[in-house]
C-alpha cells in the first residue's frame, strides 16, 4: 500500500509512501474521490516524483475546487521541492 | 482473458471438430484396429505404412495428430518424426510413439527424436484416448497462443507503419522552421514527437530569433497532439511579428482548452534580439536557461518563473516576460530535463552539477555543444537511452546570418512614425487600484503596430514605474533585494506602504516622434518623492546585482538615451525603433 488516506477532522490528510508516479495514479485517485473539504498531501516518506505526479496532483486541485482549492503539501524534501518550483506549483498549492 | 468458462466451452467446440490422426504403422492389421477404434470417437482417420509415406502425406495435408510405430521398413519412426518436426512451419503436430519396444533407452530416443509422448504395446485403449486428448488440448491452447502472437505482431507492425505515417504528417506542421541557422546547434531525438519534446525556431520579422523547447507530460498520442496547435500558433504568430508575451499566452489558451487536466506542457520560449542585444525569456516548468560566455564561464541561470503551459485559465495565466541584455559571444542553452534525469546503467542521474561542469570558461566554445553531449553520452555509456534529450545551443552574435530575415521584412506590422503623446496622471487612490502599465502598452501598439517592440517598450515602462512608486514614493529601499530573505520582506512591506498611502502622485508622459526613418518614443516619468543624488546612479551601477539585477543597466541597454533629472524624482528614456517597410 503507497498511498494511504485518513481523516483528520476536515482535512483529508494522503500520504504517498516510496515513488510518486504515474503507477500510483489509481490508488492516488481512490485516495480523494469520495472525500471532499480540504486536503493535506504529506510527503515525509516520498522519495521521488515525477511530471505524472504533477498532474495527478493538478486533478487532486480540480477535483478540490479548481482555484477555491485548499491543497497543502507538507514535507517535501529538497529535491522534490526544487521539481515543484520549477513548475511554480507553489503559486497553486500551499508548499511546506 | 476469458474466463475458466469460457475456456472449457472452446475445447468442447475444439473436441467436436472432426479432427484428423495420421496412423504410422507397417502392420496393417494394427491400422485397423487403431481405425475402427478411433473413428467411433469421432476423429477422420488417415494411414501410412512406413515413415516415408507418413512425411509425403504431411507435406500433403498436415493432421491434428500422429500416432507413430518405430520400426518400420523404408524409414522408421524416429526419422520420420525428425523430418515432420523439421518441416512443420508455426503448426504445432503432436506425435505420439506405439510401440513394442519397452526398454528405457527406446522410450528416451522416442523423445530425442521430437515425438511428444509415447505408450507401449499393447496399448489400454482408455490411456490411448486420454492420451490423445490431452495432446490434443495442448495442441489447441498452443494454436490460441500462436494466434494471439501473430495478432500482436500483425499489430505492432500496423502501429509501427501507423507511426512512420503520423511522423511525416507531424513534420511537416511541426517542422523545424530556423533550426539550420549557422548560429544555432541542437540535438532532439528522431522520434521526438511521440516523446512529447518538440523544438522550434524562426525569425520574427524585425529580425528577432524565436526559439521554443516545449515538453509534454506523458508520451505517444497524446503528447503528440498538443504540439499541432502549439506549432500552427508559434510560427503564425513569429511571421506576424507578435511577441513572445503575446504567443505563450495563445499557446496556453489553446492548450488549456484541449488537454485534460493533469497534461500540461512545460517549456521555455526565447527571443534573441540581435538589434537590441538582449534576450526575452518566459519559462515554466523547464530546468534553468543557462548563459555561457566564453570569458565569465556561466554568466547567468534563469530560473523557470511560470507554470508551465495549458494548466492555468487565461484570466490567471502570467504572460510577463523577464529580459536580460546580452554580451557579443554570450551562448544560450536551453535543454529538457531528460538532459538532467539521464540515467546510467547503475540507476544514477547525469543531474544539473555535472551539466554545469561542461561549462568551463578555458574550453573552447565553439566545441560546447559537442562537450555537453560527450559528456552526457560518457554518462549514461552505452545504456541505450538518448530519446529524451532535447538541448540547443544559440551563438548570441549580433553578426549572424540575417539572409532569412530579410523576406519577413515586408511583413512588418507596424505604421510609419508619426508624431503624438499621451500623458497619464496617477494620484494616491489610483496607484492602490490601477495597472497602467497594460494600458500605455496597449495605447501605443494601437497607434504605431510596433508589436514586435511590446515587451521592450513594456520592460523599460515597468522598471521606471516600478522605481517611481517604489522608491520614489514608497520609500523602499532597493539593496534589501539583494538576499532572498530581504526579498519577501520587500514585497510585504510595499504593500503595507501602498496601503496606508494617502499622498502623492506618478505622471507619466508618452511622446512619440518620427526622426527620419525611425521612431522615437520618449517616456518621462515623475513621481511625488523626494528623489535622491543620482549623479552616482547615473554612472555607477556595479550595486546593482543579484535579485534586483536588470533594472538600470537594462533599459540602458534597450533605449538610445537615459537620464535622471530634476531632484532625482524624475527621469527621461528614449526608445528608438526603426520602420522597415
Amino acid at each position: 500500500m503507497s498511498v494511504m488516506a485518513e481523516q483528520s477532522g476536515s482535512d483529508t490528510i494522503i500520504k504517498i509512501v516510496g515513488r510518486f508516479d504515474f503507477n500510483v495514479h489509481q490508488e492516488f485517485r481512490n485516495a480523494y474521490e469520495g472525500a471532499d473539504g480540504d486536503f493535506v498531501v504529506d510527503m515525509s516518506q516520498t522519495d521521488y516524483i515525477d511530471s505524472s505526479a504533477l498532474g495527478m496532483l493538478l486533478l487532486l486541485r480540480e477535483h478540490a475546487g479548481g482555484d477555491k482549492a485548499s491543497i497543502k503539501i507538507t514535507h517535501t524534501n529538497e529535491e522534490i521541492k526544487k521539481i515543484l518550483t520549477i513548475s511554480n506549483f507553489q503559486t497553486m498549492f500551499n508548499i511546506e | 482473458m476469458s474466463t475458466q468458462g469460457s475456456v472449457e466451452s472452446e475445447l468442447d467446440d475444439f473436441d467436436n471438430k472432426a479432427l484428423s490422426i495420421l496412423v504410422v504403422d507397417d502392420d496393417r492389421t494394427n491400422r485397423l484396429v487403431l481405425n475402427a477404434l478411433l473413428s467411433k470417437e469421432g476423429y477422420k482417420i488417415s494411414e501410412a505404412a512406413d515413415g516415408q509415406q507418413a512425411v509425403d502425406s504431411c507435406l500433403e495435408t498436415t493432421p491434428d495428430l500422429i500416432l507413430m510405430d518405430v520400426m518400420m521398413p523404408v524409414m522408421d519412426g524416429y526419422e520420420a518424426t525428425r523430418q515432420i518436426k523439421a518441416m512443420e512451419v508455426d503448426a504445432f503436430i503432436p506425435i505420439i510413439f506405439l510401440t513394442a519396444l519397452t526398454d528405457d533407452e527406446s522410450l528416451a530416443a522416442c523423445v530425442t527424436a521430437g515425438g511428444d509422448d509415447f505408450l507401449s504395446k499393447p496399448f489400454n485403449r482408455i490411456i490411448l484416448q486420454a492420451k490423445i486428448r490431452a495432446m490434443l488440448r495442448l495442441k489447441h491452447s498452443y494454436s490460441v497462443q500462436l494466434q494471439q502472437k501473430k495478432m500482436l505482431s500483425n499489430h505492432a507492425k500496423q502501429e509501427e507503419q501507423e507511426q512512420l505515417v503520423a511522423k511525416k504528417l507531424f513534420s511537416n506542421v511541426v517542422h523545424t522552421g530556423s533550426l539550420e541557422s549557422p548560429n544555432i546547434k541542437y540535438i532532439i531525438s528522431p522520434m521526438s514527437i511521440f516523446n512529447g519534446d518538440m523544438l522550434l525556431a524562426a525569425y520574427s520579422p524585425s529580425g528577432s530569433l524565436f526559439v521554443m523547447l516545449g515538453d509534454f507530460t506523458g508520451h505517444g498520442l497524446k503528447a503528440a497532439i498538443g504540439a499541432l496547435p502549439v506549432s500552427e500558433i508559434f510560427y503564425g504568430m513569429v511571421a506576424k511579428g507578435y511577441s513572445i508575451g503575446d504567443i505563450v499566452f495563445e499557446i496556453n489558451a489553446r492548450l488549456k482548452k484541449i488537454l485534460p487536466t493533469g497534461l500540461f506542457c512545460a517549456g521555455s520560449l526565447v527571443e534573441f534580439d540581435p538589434e537590441y542585444q538582449s534576450i526575452s525569456i518566459w519559462s515554466g516548468g523547464v530546468p534553468d536557461t543557462i548563459v555561457f560566455h566564453p570569458e565569465e564561464g556561466i554568466r547567468m541561470k534563469i530560473e523557470p518563473k511560470n507554470v508551465p503551459l495549458g494548466i492555468l485559465e487565461p484570466n490567471t495565466f502570467n504572460r510577463s516576460v523577464q529580459m536580460y541584455p546580452l554580451k557579443e559571444d554570450d551562448r544560450i542553452y536551453l535543454y529538457s530535463d531528460g538532459v538532467i534525469e539521464a540515467e546510467n546503467a547503475a540507476g544514477g542521474m547525469f543531474g544539473q552539477s555535472r551539466l554545469d561542469q561542461c561549462f568551463d570558461k578555458d574550453s573552447d566554445p565553439d566545441f560546447l555543444f559537442e562537450t555537453v553531449l560527450g559528456s552526457l553520452s560518457d554518462f549514461v555509456d552505452g545504456k541505450s537511452q538518448t530519446d529524451d534529450t532535447t538541448c540547443i545551443e544559440i551563438l548570441c552574435n549580433a553578426s549572424h546570418d540575417q539572409n532569412e530575415t530579410e523576406e519577413w521584412k515586408s511583413k512588418s506590422r507596424s505604421k510609419i512614425p508619426l508624431g503624438w503623446d499621451i500623458a497619464l496622471d496617477l494620484n494616491a487612490d489610483a496607484l492602490k487600484e490601477v495597472d497602467p502599465l497594460p494600458i500605455i502598452t496597449q495605447t501605443i501598439m494601437e497607434i504605431q503596430g510596433i508589436i514586435e517592440h511590446r515587451e521592450r517598450i513594456y520592460t523599460v515602462l515597468a522598471e521606471l514605474f516600478s522605481n517611481a512608486l517604489d522608491h520614489g514614493i514608497l520609500g523602499l529601499d532597493s539593496k534589501l533585494k539583494q538576499s532572498a530573505e530581504g526579498f519577501a520582506q520587500y514585497y510585504t512591506q510595499r504593500e503595507e506602504n501602498l496601503n496606508n498611502l494617502t499622498d502623492g502622485f506618478v505622471k507619466i508622459h508618452i511622446r512619440h516622434d518620427a526622426v527620419d526613418n525611425k521612431g522615437q518614443l520618449t517616456i518621462h516619468i515623475q513621481d511625488s518623492g523626494k528623489g535622491f543624488e543620482y549623479q552616482d546612479q547615473n554612472t555607477d551601477m556595479s550595486h546593482n546585482t543579484g535579485h534586483s539585477g536588470r533594472g538600470i543597466p537594462l533599459i540602458k541597454t534597450l533605449c538610445r538615451e537615459f537620464e535622471y533629472c530634476g531632484n532625482g524624482n524624475e527621469v527621461t528614456a528614449i526608445y528608438e525603433w526603426e520602420y522597415k517597410n
